[in-house]
């Protein structure tokens, strides 16, 4: 079971996911209780304009942060107010910024690949260079989450007593909004866009069913995390060395953490059928973004 | 040589007919607030569709079956008292986005087929893309006649059609299966990205000019064959993706739109002050 992570690229793969993993647990818990799945999904189309850029600059890294960074702030913009309803600006700004990305890529000859390596990450070929850089953004973001966590906690679950306490909702949204950002650029070009939003998103869906507490739901979450990496690098170089068959390393992360989810699913039932809360309605049952 | 043989003529009747798919129940995406849900049905049928081309059976059928598992499953989810909807569907978009590239990846020369999945490839739809467009058109636009009324109550007072005696459940699954249709129907042909872009864009858009839901919808289903139009004209003129082309031209008319609704506000808002 050790054996696959002695080859060098198997030990830097699994490093990688399990730096994200340190970071992706606690991030996911903020994107869960904020309901901010499709922000997530739409953050990690929208760099991909600044990776283009980035790649032609010769700045991949920096072309990625501004393009996070920018939708991060058009994001809270749109969101903060204005006729337009919040998911439908997510989505069209998703859209806009992904257009302008394979605009780009067509003016150049064969783009299908970069598409390609967009979406599935070079898992097996990270580098020292971006596991530091990855190492780097950790630590900024868990510093960024130690401290805005209290008011974040605070603005998720009572908006108008965070206001009235003083804080300032739109800037916590914000900081939040760049929060996810910041992931999204330390894991996209390591492990792919399918990879990054299914690590912002289920591990706290998943740990949900376990625990209500929101540190508890982080540690599930980030242990949830490193065990589907470290099953689906094993699974993935099990398939492709002893049954020769093609298993992309990311999507079998993906979907060992499905499957962690679903197989929860059961233990949420039997938890409230003991317990029975008070679950509050919600007024319409198709508002997918809250 | 017949008028149909060329590559653009086809790509300008595919962009009219699916614009005013995308524009007919884009009105009712925006109302009730179902981008995200648009965006995870564009996904989470990928897996139907190459399973389909794989087993060999008609593409389109992998594709509805699949969404029809999503969209049921996202109304039985939603249904249940406290269930984070949110979430629950990000949960069925990454599932579905990662089991569709597991399988495509286990076929040879995969790379042209996810990134034509994504961008799509309007300059080559063939008369059978343009054929199930057309039917699927007919269908839908008979399903939202038929429920424009009950379908409005529902997007404007939920709890207020509740009491009224509609049954709001079986509406909502046939608005899901209605959206579901659309999106098989469209991926295919334009892509994912440019069918969620065409779906929400010129919907918000119209919904910024006026609050009443026949105008609303006229203008959206002008706005998205307006914008299909100009945005091939782009494409073929400056020799870019056309995909990306017609979704940025949409984006350019919903933020003129955003831009007017400011301005047209302006007065009123300046009388307050």
């Amino acid at each position: 079971m050790i054996e696959p992570f002695t080859v060098p690229f198997m030990a830097r793969a699994l490093t990688e996911i399990l730096l994200l993993a340190v970071i992706c647990g606690p991030v996911s818990v903020f994107v869960f209780a904020r309901r901010l799945s499709f922000t997530s999904d739409a953050l990690t189309h929208t760099v991909f304009p600044g990776v283009v850029i980035g790649f032609m600059a010769g700045q991949l890294f920096a072309g990625a942060l501004v393009a996070a960074i920018v939708t991060a702030v058009a994001l809270t913009l749109l969101t903060a107010g204005g006729r337009v309803s919040d998911d439908a600006a997510t989505a069209v700004l998703l859209t806009a910024m992904f257009s302008i990305g394979v605009v780009l890529v067509s003016r150049r000859s064969s783009y299908t690949s970069d598409l390609t390596s967009f979406l599935f990450g070079r898992l097996l070929t990270v580098t020292p260079r971006q596991i530091a850089e990855t190492a780097v953004l950790a630590v900024v973001v868990l510093v960024a989450l130690a401290v805005g966590a209290r008011a974040m906690v605070f603005r998720t679950f009572d908006p108008a007593g965070a206001a009235a306490a003083g804080y300032r909702v739109v800037w916590l949204d914000l900081w939040l909004n760049l929060i996810v950002a910041l992931v999204v650029v330390a894991a996209v070009r390591a492990v792919g866009t399918i990879l990054v939003v299914a690590l912002l998103i289920v591990p706290a869906a998943a740990a949900r069913m376990l625990t209500n507490q929101l540190v508890g739901m982080a540690v599930v979450g980030t242990v949830l995390i490193a065990g589907a990496g470290y099953g689906g690098l094993w699974a993935s170089w099990t398939a492709s060395i002893q049954y020769g068959v093609a298993l992309t390393s990311a999507s079998s992360v993906v979907l060992l953490l499905v499957a962690a989810y679903l197989l929860l699913v059961p233990v949420r039932l039997l938890r409230r059928r003991r317990r029975d809360p008070v679950v509050p309605e919600r007024n319409s049952a198709h508002e997918l973004v809250g | 040589m017949n008028w149909w043989d060329d590559a653009l003529h086809r790509a300008t009747a595919e962009v009219v007919l699916a614009g005013a798919l995308a524009g007919l129940v884009g009105v009712q995406v925006v109302l009730r607030r179902l981008s995200f849900f648009t965006m995870a049905l564009t996904h989470a049928t990928f897996p139907g569709v190459v399973a389909a081309s794989i087993i060999g059976v008609n593409i389109l059928l992998g594709g509805v079956v699949a969404g029809g598992i999503v969209a049921l499953g996202v109304a039985a989810l939603t249904r249940r008292r406290g269930q984070d909807a949110s979430a629950a569907t990000g949960v069925l978009l990454s599932a579905g986005f990662a089991l569709g590239a597991t399988l495509v990846a286990t076929q040879s020369g995969f790379s042209r087929d996810l990134s034509s999945f994504l961008v799509g490839s309007i300059l080559t739809v063939g008369p059978q893309d343009l054929v199930t467009t057309a039917v699927a058109l007919v269908v839908v636009a008979l399903v939202l006649l038929a429920g424009a009324r009950p379908l409005q109550l529902i997007a404007f007072d939920r709890a207020g059609a509740e009491a009224a005696g509609v049954p709001v459940a079986r509406w909502d699954i046939v608005l899901l299966l209605t959206l579901e249709v659309v999106v098989v129907t469209m991926v295919p042909a334009v892509g994912t990205i440019l069918a969620v872009s065409l779906i929400v864009a010129p919907a918000a858009a119209a919904r910024l000019w006026t609050d009443r839901l026949w105008p609303m919808t006229a203008l959206s289903v002008a706005l998205a064959v307006g914008s299909g139009l100009a945005g091939l004209w782009v494409s073929s003129r400056w020799n870019v993706a056309a995909g990306a082309s017609i979704s940025l031209v949409a984006t350019a008319l919903l933020a003129c739109s955003w831009l007017a609704a400011r301005i047209r506000l302006l007065p009123a808002r300046l009388a307050a002050a």
